[in-house]
Protein backbone atom coordinates (compact mmCIF):
# COMPACT_ATOMS: atom_id res chain seq x y z
CA UNK A 1 0.00 0.00 0.00
CA UNK A 2 2.52 2.71 1.31
CA UNK A 3 5.00 1.61 -1.89
CA UNK A 4 2.05 2.20 -4.50
CA UNK A 5 1.45 5.79 -2.53
CA UNK A 6 5.76 6.13 -3.23
CA UNK A 7 5.16 5.37 -6.80
CA UNK A 8 2.52 7.47 -7.49
CA UNK A 9 3.81 10.00 -5.85
CA UNK A 10 7.19 9.71 -7.66
CA UNK A 11 5.65 9.60 -11.04
CA UNK A 12 3.71 12.98 -10.21
CA UNK A 13 7.34 14.13 -9.10
CA UNK A 14 9.03 13.31 -12.35
CA UNK A 15 5.59 14.66 -14.78
CA UNK A 16 5.91 17.84 -12.60
CA UNK A 17 9.71 18.82 -12.61
CA UNK A 18 9.32 17.68 -16.34
CA UNK A 19 6.94 20.36 -17.01
CA UNK A 20 8.84 22.76 -15.21
CA UNK A 21 11.85 22.13 -16.85
CA UNK A 22 9.96 22.23 -20.19
CA UNK A 23 7.81 25.48 -20.28
CA UNK A 24 10.80 27.51 -20.99
CA UNK A 25 12.10 26.48 -24.21
CA UNK A 26 8.37 25.90 -26.12
CA UNK A 27 7.89 30.09 -25.06
CA UNK A 28 11.42 30.92 -26.70
CA UNK A 29 11.09 28.13 -29.74
CA UNK A 30 7.88 30.17 -30.45
CA UNK A 31 9.77 32.69 -31.68
CA UNK A 32 7.45 34.69 -33.58
CA UNK A 33 5.31 35.25 -31.07
CA UNK A 34 8.15 37.94 -29.55
CA UNK A 35 9.49 39.33 -32.80
CA UNK A 36 7.50 42.62 -32.66
CA UNK A 37 8.48 45.92 -31.40
CA UNK A 38 5.40 46.92 -29.48
CA UNK A 39 4.12 47.73 -26.42
CA UNK A 40 7.42 49.14 -25.84
CA UNK A 41 8.87 49.49 -21.67
CA UNK A 42 11.08 52.87 -21.67
CA UNK A 43 11.85 52.92 -25.73
CA UNK A 44 13.12 49.15 -25.43
CA UNK A 45 11.30 47.14 -27.89
CA UNK A 46 9.26 44.13 -27.00
CA UNK A 47 11.11 41.92 -28.33
CA UNK A 48 14.14 42.66 -26.19
CA UNK A 49 12.64 43.16 -22.88
CA UNK A 50 10.19 40.08 -23.25
CA UNK A 51 13.23 37.45 -23.81
CA UNK A 52 14.74 39.21 -20.78
CA UNK A 53 11.81 38.39 -18.66
CA UNK A 54 12.07 34.85 -19.72
CA UNK A 55 15.47 34.77 -17.91
CA UNK A 56 13.82 35.36 -14.41
CA UNK A 57 11.08 33.14 -15.10
CA UNK A 58 13.56 30.16 -16.45
CA UNK A 59 15.32 30.84 -12.94
CA UNK A 60 12.04 30.93 -10.95
CA UNK A 61 10.70 27.41 -12.63
CA UNK A 62 13.83 25.99 -13.25
CA UNK A 63 14.62 26.22 -9.29
CA UNK A 64 11.48 25.03 -8.35
CA UNK A 65 11.96 22.10 -10.17
CA UNK A 66 15.58 21.38 -8.77
CA UNK A 67 14.11 22.12 -5.37
CA UNK A 68 11.23 19.11 -5.80
CA UNK A 69 13.39 17.44 -7.47
CA UNK A 70 16.46 17.57 -4.71
CA UNK A 71 13.64 17.05 -1.93
CA UNK A 72 11.45 14.29 -2.72
CA UNK A 73 13.52 12.77 -5.88
CA UNK A 74 16.70 11.37 -4.25
CA UNK A 75 19.58 12.57 -5.72
CA UNK B 1 43.84 57.67 -22.37
CA UNK B 2 41.91 57.33 -19.30
CA UNK B 3 43.22 59.82 -16.55
CA UNK B 4 45.84 59.01 -13.99
CA UNK B 5 43.28 58.05 -11.43
CA UNK B 6 41.26 54.77 -13.36
CA UNK B 7 44.75 53.92 -13.89
CA UNK B 8 45.79 53.66 -10.65
CA UNK B 9 42.56 52.08 -9.70
CA UNK B 10 43.25 49.67 -12.62
CA UNK B 11 46.35 48.65 -11.62
CA UNK B 12 45.21 48.31 -7.76
CA UNK B 13 42.63 45.96 -8.19
CA UNK B 14 45.06 43.71 -10.41
CA UNK B 15 47.17 43.12 -7.62
CA UNK B 16 44.43 42.42 -5.45
CA UNK B 17 43.24 40.20 -8.32
CA UNK B 18 46.99 38.52 -8.39
CA UNK B 19 47.05 38.32 -4.54
CA UNK B 20 43.56 36.18 -4.49
CA UNK B 21 44.87 34.03 -7.36
CA UNK B 22 47.94 32.74 -5.54
CA UNK B 23 46.04 33.05 -2.24
CA UNK B 24 43.48 29.89 -3.89
CA UNK B 25 46.06 27.77 -2.70
CA UNK B 26 45.74 27.71 0.97
CA UNK B 27 41.61 27.79 0.31
CA UNK B 28 39.66 24.37 1.18
CA UNK B 29 43.39 23.36 1.17
CA UNK B 30 44.05 19.76 -0.48
CA UNK B 31 46.97 17.69 -1.84
CA UNK B 32 47.51 19.03 -4.88
CA UNK B 33 49.75 16.53 -6.59
CA UNK B 34 46.55 14.81 -7.44
CA UNK B 35 44.88 16.04 -10.41
CA UNK B 36 41.37 16.33 -8.68
CA UNK B 37 42.57 18.24 -6.63
CA UNK B 38 44.41 20.81 -8.55
CA UNK B 39 41.82 20.65 -11.65
CA UNK B 40 38.36 20.14 -9.70
CA UNK B 41 39.64 22.03 -6.07
CA UNK B 42 38.91 18.36 -5.00
CA UNK B 43 35.13 18.19 -5.64
CA UNK B 44 33.97 20.31 -2.60
CA UNK B 45 32.12 23.28 -3.93
CA UNK B 46 28.83 24.46 -2.81
CA UNK B 47 25.85 25.38 -4.98
CA UNK B 48 27.29 28.85 -4.56
CA UNK B 49 30.45 28.54 -5.45
CA UNK B 50 29.51 26.62 -8.40
CA UNK B 51 26.99 29.21 -9.67
CA UNK B 52 29.78 31.76 -9.37
CA UNK B 53 32.22 29.37 -11.29
CA UNK B 54 29.94 28.26 -13.94
CA UNK B 55 28.48 31.73 -13.98
CA UNK B 56 32.28 33.13 -14.67
CA UNK B 57 32.31 30.87 -17.71
CA UNK B 58 29.38 33.22 -19.08
CA UNK B 59 30.90 36.38 -18.48
CA UNK B 60 34.38 36.08 -20.57
CA UNK B 61 34.59 38.04 -24.22
CA UNK B 62 32.00 35.76 -25.64
CA UNK B 63 29.78 38.36 -23.65
CA UNK B 64 31.33 41.66 -23.67
CA UNK B 65 32.94 41.37 -26.79
CA UNK B 66 31.67 39.15 -29.53
CA UNK B 67 27.70 39.68 -28.58
CA UNK B 68 27.50 43.65 -27.68
CA UNK B 69 29.93 43.89 -30.97
CA UNK B 70 27.39 42.05 -33.03
CA UNK B 71 24.13 43.52 -31.70
CA UNK B 72 25.92 46.62 -32.76
CA UNK B 73 27.08 45.74 -36.29
CA UNK B 74 24.82 43.13 -37.58
CA UNK B 75 21.69 43.72 -35.16
CA UNK B 76 19.03 42.21 -33.29
CA UNK B 77 19.44 38.13 -34.38
CA UNK B 78 22.68 38.48 -32.14
CA UNK B 79 20.20 38.80 -29.43
CA UNK B 80 19.71 34.79 -29.43
CA UNK B 81 22.85 34.91 -26.76
CA UNK B 82 19.73 35.39 -24.13
CA UNK B 83 17.04 32.66 -24.81
CA UNK B 84 20.24 30.84 -25.07
CA UNK B 85 21.45 31.20 -21.44
CA UNK B 86 17.53 31.18 -20.56
CA UNK B 87 17.30 27.16 -21.64
CA UNK B 88 21.22 25.99 -21.21
CA UNK B 89 20.54 25.55 -17.55
CA UNK B 90 17.19 23.59 -18.36
CA UNK B 91 19.51 20.98 -19.66
CA UNK B 92 22.47 21.18 -17.73
CA UNK B 93 20.90 20.25 -14.24
CA UNK B 94 19.46 17.21 -15.68
CA UNK B 95 22.28 15.67 -17.60
CA UNK B 96 25.35 17.06 -15.28
CA UNK B 97 24.40 15.48 -12.44
CA UNK B 98 24.05 12.43 -13.68
CA UNK B 99 27.88 12.98 -15.22
CA UNK B 100 28.73 14.12 -11.28
CA UNK B 101 27.74 10.86 -10.39
CA UNK B 102 29.30 8.07 -12.35
CA UNK B 103 32.51 10.70 -12.46
CA UNK B 104 32.47 10.42 -8.18
CA UNK B 105 32.23 7.03 -8.03
CA UNK B 106 35.01 5.71 -11.17
CA UNK B 107 37.12 8.64 -10.56
CA UNK B 108 36.47 10.64 -14.21
CA UNK B 109 38.04 14.02 -14.85
CA UNK B 110 37.25 14.12 -18.05
CA UNK B 111 34.07 13.81 -20.67
CA UNK B 112 36.32 11.68 -22.31
CA UNK B 113 37.11 9.39 -19.64
CA UNK B 114 33.20 8.68 -19.37
CA UNK B 115 32.83 7.89 -22.67
CA UNK B 116 35.57 5.56 -22.57
CA UNK B 117 34.53 3.91 -19.61
CA UNK B 118 30.62 3.96 -21.73
CA UNK B 119 31.29 2.68 -24.84
CA UNK B 120 34.34 1.11 -24.16
CA UNK B 121 35.96 2.72 -27.21
CA UNK B 122 39.72 4.25 -26.47
CA UNK B 123 39.61 5.21 -30.11
CA UNK B 124 36.16 7.18 -29.89
CA UNK B 125 37.39 8.56 -26.16
CA UNK B 126 41.09 9.98 -27.95
CA UNK B 127 38.93 11.54 -30.77
CA UNK B 128 36.78 13.48 -28.12
CA UNK B 129 39.53 15.04 -26.06
CA UNK B 130 41.29 15.92 -29.59
CA UNK B 131 37.52 17.72 -30.64
CA UNK B 132 37.17 19.70 -27.02
CA UNK B 133 41.23 20.89 -27.03
CA UNK B 134 40.78 22.37 -30.60
CA UNK B 135 37.88 23.59 -29.80
CA UNK B 136 38.98 25.40 -26.66
CA UNK B 137 41.98 27.16 -28.63
CA UNK B 138 39.82 29.56 -30.47
CA UNK B 139 37.65 30.54 -27.60
CA UNK B 140 40.71 31.47 -25.50
CA UNK B 141 42.00 33.70 -28.27
CA UNK B 142 38.47 35.76 -28.10
CA UNK B 143 39.23 36.06 -24.28
CA UNK B 144 42.57 37.44 -25.91
CA UNK B 145 41.15 39.64 -28.15
CA UNK B 146 38.82 40.69 -25.67
CA UNK B 147 41.59 41.88 -23.03
CA UNK B 148 43.39 43.46 -25.54
CA UNK B 149 40.26 46.05 -26.82
CA UNK B 150 40.51 47.17 -22.89
CA UNK B 151 43.59 47.83 -23.25
CA UNK B 152 43.78 49.10 -26.54
CA UNK B 153 41.03 51.61 -25.39
CA UNK B 154 41.88 52.60 -21.73
CA UNK B 155 45.52 53.46 -23.65
CA UNK B 156 44.45 54.93 -26.73
CA UNK B 157 46.54 57.94 -27.65
CA UNK B 158 50.02 57.13 -25.98
CA UNK B 159 53.21 56.51 -27.84
CA UNK B 160 54.38 53.12 -28.69
CA UNK B 161 50.48 52.01 -28.08
CA UNK B 162 50.97 48.57 -29.05
CA UNK B 163 54.12 47.66 -27.51
CA UNK B 164 52.93 48.55 -24.50
CA UNK B 165 49.74 46.98 -24.49
CA UNK B 166 51.33 43.47 -25.89
CA UNK B 167 53.76 43.31 -23.34
CA UNK B 168 51.28 44.03 -20.83
CA UNK B 169 49.22 41.25 -22.07
CA UNK B 170 52.04 38.81 -22.05
CA UNK B 171 53.06 39.40 -18.48
CA UNK B 172 49.66 39.46 -17.53
CA UNK B 173 49.58 35.52 -18.85
CA UNK B 174 52.85 35.24 -17.46
CA UNK B 175 51.03 35.12 -14.00
CA UNK B 176 48.30 33.62 -14.62
CA UNK B 177 50.16 30.59 -15.77
CA UNK B 178 52.47 30.87 -12.36
CA UNK B 179 48.88 31.10 -10.47
CA UNK B 180 47.32 28.47 -12.00
CA UNK B 181 50.13 26.11 -11.65
CA UNK B 182 50.18 26.79 -7.78
CA UNK B 183 46.41 26.93 -7.04
CA UNK B 184 44.50 25.08 -9.82
CA UNK B 185 41.02 25.45 -10.02
CA UNK B 186 41.17 27.22 -6.69
CA UNK B 187 42.39 30.50 -7.56
CA UNK B 188 40.14 30.87 -10.54
CA UNK B 189 37.37 30.05 -8.38
CA UNK B 190 38.34 32.48 -6.11
CA UNK B 191 38.86 35.38 -8.64
CA UNK B 192 35.50 34.00 -10.77
CA UNK B 193 34.09 35.62 -7.68
CA UNK B 194 35.93 38.89 -7.29
CA UNK B 195 35.72 39.34 -11.42
CA UNK B 196 31.67 39.21 -11.56
CA UNK B 197 31.23 41.31 -8.62
CA UNK B 198 32.80 44.23 -10.09
CA UNK B 199 31.94 43.14 -13.46
CA UNK B 200 27.86 43.28 -12.04
CA UNK B 201 28.53 46.75 -10.78
CA UNK B 202 30.02 48.11 -13.61
CA UNK B 203 27.28 46.56 -16.22
CA UNK B 204 24.58 48.00 -13.33
CA UNK B 205 26.43 51.19 -13.49
CA UNK B 206 26.88 52.31 -17.12
CA UNK B 207 23.00 50.65 -17.73
CA UNK B 208 22.27 53.59 -15.04
CA UNK B 209 23.81 56.21 -16.69
CA UNK B 210 22.97 55.24 -20.12
CA UNK B 211 19.45 55.30 -19.31
CA UNK B 212 19.72 58.21 -17.67
CA UNK B 213 21.54 60.40 -20.30
CA UNK B 214 20.96 58.76 -23.27
CA UNK B 215 17.23 56.57 -23.14
CA UNK B 216 16.71 53.43 -25.78
CA UNK B 217 14.28 55.88 -27.46
CA UNK B 218 17.13 57.95 -28.45
CA UNK B 219 19.42 55.04 -29.31
CA UNK B 220 16.95 52.84 -31.43
CA UNK B 221 16.54 56.30 -33.22
CA UNK B 222 17.45 56.31 -37.11
CA UNK B 223 18.34 52.74 -37.18
CA UNK B 224 16.68 50.00 -39.46
CA UNK B 225 14.20 47.63 -38.44
CA UNK B 226 16.93 44.50 -38.37
CA UNK B 227 17.55 46.51 -35.04
CA UNK B 228 14.23 46.87 -33.12
CA UNK B 229 13.60 42.66 -33.72
CA UNK B 230 14.89 40.04 -35.62
CA UNK B 231 12.89 39.92 -39.33
CA UNK B 232 10.67 37.20 -40.68
CA UNK B 233 12.42 35.41 -42.84
CA UNK B 234 15.50 35.04 -39.65
CA UNK B 235 13.39 32.99 -37.21
CA UNK B 236 14.68 29.74 -38.58
CA UNK B 237 18.22 31.14 -38.22
CA UNK B 238 17.61 32.09 -34.82
CA UNK B 239 16.16 29.31 -32.92
CA UNK B 240 18.59 27.40 -34.16
CA UNK B 241 21.25 29.76 -33.14
CA UNK B 242 19.75 29.62 -29.28
CA UNK B 243 19.09 26.24 -29.22
CA UNK B 244 22.07 24.01 -30.59
CA UNK B 245 24.00 26.91 -28.40
CA UNK B 246 22.36 25.98 -25.61
CA UNK B 247 23.10 22.37 -26.19
CA UNK B 248 26.92 23.01 -27.06
CA UNK B 249 27.71 24.84 -23.87
CA UNK B 250 28.09 21.98 -21.36
CA UNK B 251 30.16 20.13 -24.14
CA UNK B 252 32.69 22.23 -23.87
CA UNK B 253 35.60 21.32 -21.67
CA UNK B 254 35.15 23.98 -19.04
CA UNK B 255 32.00 24.11 -18.40
CA UNK B 256 32.08 19.98 -17.36
CA UNK B 257 35.33 20.90 -15.26
CA UNK B 258 33.16 23.98 -13.49
CA UNK B 259 30.23 21.09 -13.15
CA UNK B 260 32.63 18.35 -11.57
CA UNK B 261 33.72 20.59 -8.98
CA UNK B 262 30.93 20.42 -6.89
CA UNK B 263 30.27 18.42 -3.58
CA UNK B 264 27.16 16.98 -4.55
CA UNK B 265 24.54 16.04 -7.47
CA UNK B 266 21.75 18.11 -5.17
CA UNK B 267 23.77 21.77 -5.15
CA UNK B 268 24.66 21.20 -8.67
CA UNK B 269 21.59 21.02 -9.95
CA UNK B 270 20.11 23.67 -7.23
CA UNK B 271 23.29 25.54 -8.71
CA UNK B 272 22.39 25.12 -12.63
CA UNK B 273 19.06 25.92 -12.16
CA UNK B 274 19.44 29.58 -10.94
CA UNK B 275 22.02 30.36 -13.59
CA UNK B 276 19.60 32.04 -16.21
CA UNK B 277 19.71 35.18 -13.35
CA UNK B 278 23.56 35.35 -14.25
CA UNK B 279 22.06 35.77 -17.76
CA UNK B 280 20.56 39.16 -17.16
CA UNK B 281 24.52 40.82 -17.13
CA UNK B 282 24.89 39.25 -20.24
CA UNK B 283 21.51 40.73 -21.97
CA UNK B 284 22.28 44.01 -20.29
CA UNK B 285 25.75 44.07 -22.02
CA UNK B 286 24.03 43.32 -25.65
CA UNK B 287 22.11 45.83 -25.07
CA UNK B 288 25.36 47.98 -25.06
CA UNK B 289 25.42 47.41 -28.66
CA UNK B 290 22.41 49.61 -29.16
CA UNK B 291 22.70 51.78 -26.59
CA UNK B 292 26.25 53.14 -27.92
CA UNK B 293 24.47 54.71 -30.93
CA UNK B 294 22.88 57.08 -28.65
CA UNK B 295 26.01 58.19 -26.82
CA UNK B 296 27.63 60.98 -29.54
CA UNK B 297 31.17 60.88 -28.08
CA UNK B 298 31.56 57.08 -28.02
CA UNK B 299 30.44 56.94 -31.87
CA UNK B 300 32.61 59.39 -32.84
CA UNK B 301 35.32 57.63 -31.12
CA UNK B 302 35.18 54.60 -32.79
CA UNK B 303 34.41 55.86 -36.25
CA UNK B 304 37.45 58.22 -35.90
CA UNK B 305 39.59 55.37 -34.44
CA UNK B 306 38.79 52.62 -36.20
CA UNK B 307 37.82 50.76 -39.67
CA UNK B 308 34.15 49.62 -39.48
CA UNK B 309 34.94 45.91 -39.76
CA UNK B 310 37.03 45.92 -36.28
CA UNK B 311 34.75 48.26 -34.63
CA UNK B 312 32.14 46.12 -32.78
CA UNK B 313 35.08 44.76 -30.97
CA UNK B 314 35.68 48.19 -29.08
CA UNK B 315 31.84 48.72 -28.45
CA UNK B 316 31.54 48.04 -24.85
CA UNK B 317 35.16 49.59 -23.98
CA UNK B 318 34.36 52.90 -25.45
CA UNK B 319 30.66 52.81 -24.18
CA UNK B 320 31.97 52.49 -20.23
CA UNK B 321 34.95 55.27 -21.23
CA UNK B 322 32.12 57.58 -22.22
CA UNK B 323 29.84 56.81 -19.66
CA UNK B 324 31.54 56.42 -16.46
CA UNK B 325 33.82 59.08 -14.74
CA UNK B 326 37.64 58.07 -14.73
CA UNK B 327 38.02 55.69 -12.08
CA UNK B 328 35.08 53.64 -12.24
CA UNK B 329 36.00 52.86 -15.84
CA UNK B 330 39.16 51.97 -14.61
CA UNK B 331 37.09 49.88 -12.24
CA UNK B 332 35.20 48.53 -14.97
CA UNK B 333 37.81 48.07 -17.31
CA UNK B 334 39.63 45.71 -15.05
CA UNK B 335 36.58 44.10 -14.92
CA UNK B 336 36.51 42.98 -18.50
CA UNK B 337 40.43 42.44 -18.32
CA UNK B 338 40.24 39.68 -15.80
CA UNK B 339 37.00 38.59 -17.31
CA UNK B 340 39.25 37.43 -20.22
CA UNK B 341 42.07 35.77 -17.82
CA UNK B 342 39.78 33.84 -15.63
CA UNK B 343 38.10 31.59 -18.36
CA UNK B 344 40.96 31.68 -20.08
CA UNK B 345 42.81 29.93 -17.01
CA UNK B 346 39.62 27.45 -16.63
CA UNK B 347 39.70 26.60 -20.32
CA UNK B 348 43.52 25.95 -20.22
CA UNK B 349 43.05 23.75 -17.50
CA UNK B 350 40.14 21.59 -18.91
CA UNK B 351 41.78 21.01 -22.29
CA UNK B 352 45.25 19.78 -20.36
CA UNK B 353 42.93 17.48 -18.16
CA UNK B 354 41.73 15.86 -21.73
CA UNK B 355 45.49 16.16 -22.86
CA UNK B 356 46.87 14.24 -19.44
CA UNK B 357 44.16 11.76 -19.05
CA UNK B 358 42.49 10.91 -22.42
CA UNK B 359 45.81 10.83 -24.69
CA UNK B 360 49.22 10.98 -22.57
CA UNK B 361 47.39 8.15 -20.12
CA UNK B 362 46.61 6.73 -22.81
CA UNK B 363 50.11 6.05 -24.35
CA UNK B 364 51.97 6.09 -20.63
CA UNK B 365 49.38 3.79 -18.55
CA UNK B 366 51.56 3.45 -15.52
CA UNK B 367 51.76 6.89 -15.03
CA UNK B 368 51.89 7.57 -11.65
CA UNK B 369 49.52 10.30 -9.82
CA UNK B 370 52.21 12.84 -8.78
CA UNK B 371 53.35 12.42 -12.98
CA UNK B 372 50.00 12.79 -14.13
CA UNK B 373 49.50 15.66 -12.06
CA UNK B 374 52.50 17.76 -12.90
CA UNK B 375 52.09 16.64 -17.05
CA UNK B 376 48.34 18.34 -16.55
CA UNK B 377 50.04 21.45 -15.06
CA UNK B 378 52.80 21.82 -17.81
CA UNK B 379 50.30 21.28 -20.65
CA UNK B 380 48.36 23.90 -19.13
CA UNK B 381 51.20 26.58 -19.67
CA UNK B 382 51.92 25.10 -22.92
CA UNK B 383 47.97 25.41 -23.91
CA UNK B 384 47.82 29.22 -22.62
CA UNK B 385 50.98 30.36 -24.52
CA UNK B 386 49.62 28.68 -27.58
CA UNK B 387 46.48 30.56 -27.66
CA UNK B 388 49.00 33.90 -27.01
CA UNK B 389 50.99 32.78 -29.84
CA UNK B 390 47.90 32.31 -31.94
CA UNK B 391 46.68 35.81 -31.84
CA UNK B 392 50.25 36.98 -31.81
CA UNK B 393 51.16 35.50 -35.31
CA UNK B 394 47.32 36.01 -37.41
CA UNK B 395 45.21 38.75 -37.46
CA UNK B 396 43.19 39.02 -34.69
CA UNK B 397 39.81 38.30 -36.86
CA UNK B 398 40.96 34.42 -36.92
CA UNK B 399 40.33 33.90 -33.51
CA UNK B 400 36.90 35.15 -34.04
CA UNK B 401 36.38 33.31 -36.95
CA UNK B 402 37.51 29.71 -35.43
CA UNK B 403 35.53 30.85 -32.14
CA UNK B 404 32.22 30.23 -34.78
CA UNK B 405 33.57 27.15 -35.66
CA UNK B 406 34.39 25.71 -32.35
CA UNK B 407 30.67 25.71 -31.69
CA UNK B 408 30.13 24.06 -34.62
CA UNK B 409 32.53 21.30 -33.85
CA UNK B 410 32.13 20.80 -29.83
CA UNK B 411 28.02 19.81 -31.08
CA UNK B 412 29.43 16.97 -32.87
CA UNK B 413 30.42 14.97 -29.49
CA UNK B 414 26.33 15.63 -28.30
CA UNK B 415 25.54 11.85 -29.65
CA UNK B 416 28.65 10.78 -27.25
CA UNK B 417 27.90 12.44 -24.30
CA UNK B 418 24.43 13.40 -23.97
CA UNK B 419 22.77 10.38 -25.12
CA UNK B 420 25.37 8.61 -23.51
CA UNK B 421 24.37 9.82 -20.52
CA UNK B 422 20.77 8.40 -21.24
CA UNK B 423 22.04 4.87 -23.37
CA UNK B 424 24.64 2.55 -23.74
CA UNK B 425 23.25 0.71 -26.38
CA UNK B 426 25.00 3.29 -29.41
CA UNK B 427 27.48 1.34 -31.99
CA UNK B 428 31.01 2.83 -31.24
CA UNK B 429 32.04 2.07 -34.89
CA UNK B 430 28.49 4.80 -35.62
CA UNK B 431 29.33 7.42 -33.07
CA UNK B 432 32.75 7.83 -34.40
CA UNK B 433 31.60 7.71 -38.12
CA UNK B 434 29.13 9.90 -36.99
CA UNK B 435 31.27 12.56 -35.82
CA UNK B 436 33.85 12.95 -38.48
CA UNK B 437 31.13 13.23 -40.97
CA UNK B 438 29.56 16.04 -38.77
CA UNK B 439 32.97 17.77 -38.74
CA UNK B 440 33.70 17.14 -42.00
CA UNK B 441 30.10 18.68 -42.79
CA UNK B 442 30.13 21.86 -40.42
CA UNK B 443 33.71 23.08 -42.14
CA UNK B 444 32.50 22.05 -45.98
CA UNK B 445 29.25 23.98 -44.89
CA UNK B 446 31.24 26.90 -43.47
CA UNK B 447 33.36 27.09 -46.79
CA UNK B 448 29.88 27.16 -48.63
CA UNK B 449 28.23 29.64 -46.48
CA UNK B 450 30.97 32.12 -46.62
CA UNK B 451 31.40 31.37 -50.34
CA UNK B 452 34.80 30.27 -49.48
CA UNK B 453 36.33 33.53 -48.74
CA UNK B 454 36.67 34.77 -45.03
CA UNK B 455 34.67 33.21 -42.24
CA UNK B 456 31.93 35.91 -41.07
CA UNK B 457 28.91 33.92 -40.51
CA UNK B 458 27.74 30.17 -39.65
CA UNK B 459 24.33 30.40 -41.31
CA UNK B 460 23.68 28.45 -44.20
CA UNK B 461 20.83 29.79 -46.74
CA UNK B 462 18.45 27.42 -47.34
CA UNK B 463 15.67 28.71 -49.21
CA UNK B 464 14.08 32.18 -50.02
CA UNK B 465 10.82 30.68 -47.69
CA UNK B 466 13.00 28.78 -44.59
CA UNK B 467 15.87 31.76 -44.59
CA UNK B 468 18.79 30.53 -42.87
CA UNK B 469 19.40 27.60 -40.61
CA UNK B 470 22.91 27.49 -38.18
CA UNK B 471 25.06 24.69 -39.03
CA UNK B 472 25.88 23.85 -36.16
CA UNK B 473 22.25 22.35 -36.23
CA UNK B 474 22.90 20.89 -40.08
CA UNK B 475 25.96 19.22 -39.29
CA UNK B 476 24.06 17.69 -35.94
CA UNK B 477 21.31 16.47 -37.51
CA UNK B 478 23.49 14.47 -40.02
CA UNK B 479 25.73 13.17 -37.29
CA UNK B 480 22.57 11.80 -35.42
CA UNK B 481 21.19 10.21 -38.25
CA UNK B 482 24.26 8.48 -39.24
CA UNK B 483 24.69 7.42 -34.80
CA UNK B 484 21.12 6.10 -34.55
CA UNK B 485 20.57 4.17 -38.08
CA UNK B 486 24.08 2.65 -37.66
CA UNK B 487 23.24 1.90 -33.95
CA UNK B 488 19.85 -0.25 -34.73
CA UNK B 489 21.63 -1.81 -37.97
CA UNK B 490 23.90 -2.98 -35.33
CA UNK B 491 21.72 -3.89 -32.35
CA UNK B 492 21.16 -7.48 -33.56
CA UNK B 493 25.01 -8.19 -33.55
CA UNK B 494 25.26 -6.55 -30.07
CA UNK B 495 22.77 -9.25 -28.81
CA UNK B 496 24.92 -12.50 -29.89
CA UNK B 497 27.72 -11.13 -27.92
Amino acid sequence: MSQNVTAMSKRSLYVTVAILTIIPFIALAIVPSYVRTNPEIGGLPFFYWYQLLWLFLAAALFGLAAILYNKYGGE
Amino acid sequence: MLALSGILVWVILLLIFIFLGFYGRRWKKGDMSKLDEWSLGGRKFSAAIVWFLVGADLYTAYTFIAIPSSVFSIGAIYYFAVPYVAVTFGIAMWAMPKLWKVSKEKGFITASDFVKSNFSSRNLAILIAIVGIVAELPYIGLQIVGMLSVLTVMLSGIANIKLVVDLSLILSFIILAIFTYVSGLRGATLTAIFKDAIILISVALVIIVALVTIGFTKSFTGLPVKYYHILPLQVNAYWSLFLMSALALYLYPHAVTGSLSAKSPKSLRLSQSLLPLYGVGLALLALFGILVYGNHAAITFLKDTFVASSRGTYVVPALIFYSLPAPLTGFAFLGIFIGGLVPASIMAMSQSNLFTRNIVRELYPKMSQSREALTAKVAMIVFLFIAVGFVFVFPLSYSVQLQLLGGIIILQTLPALFLGLVTNKLNKYSLITGLLVGLGLGIYWMEVANHFHTWTTTLLPISSSVGSLFIGFLALSANLIIVLVGSLIALPFRKKQ
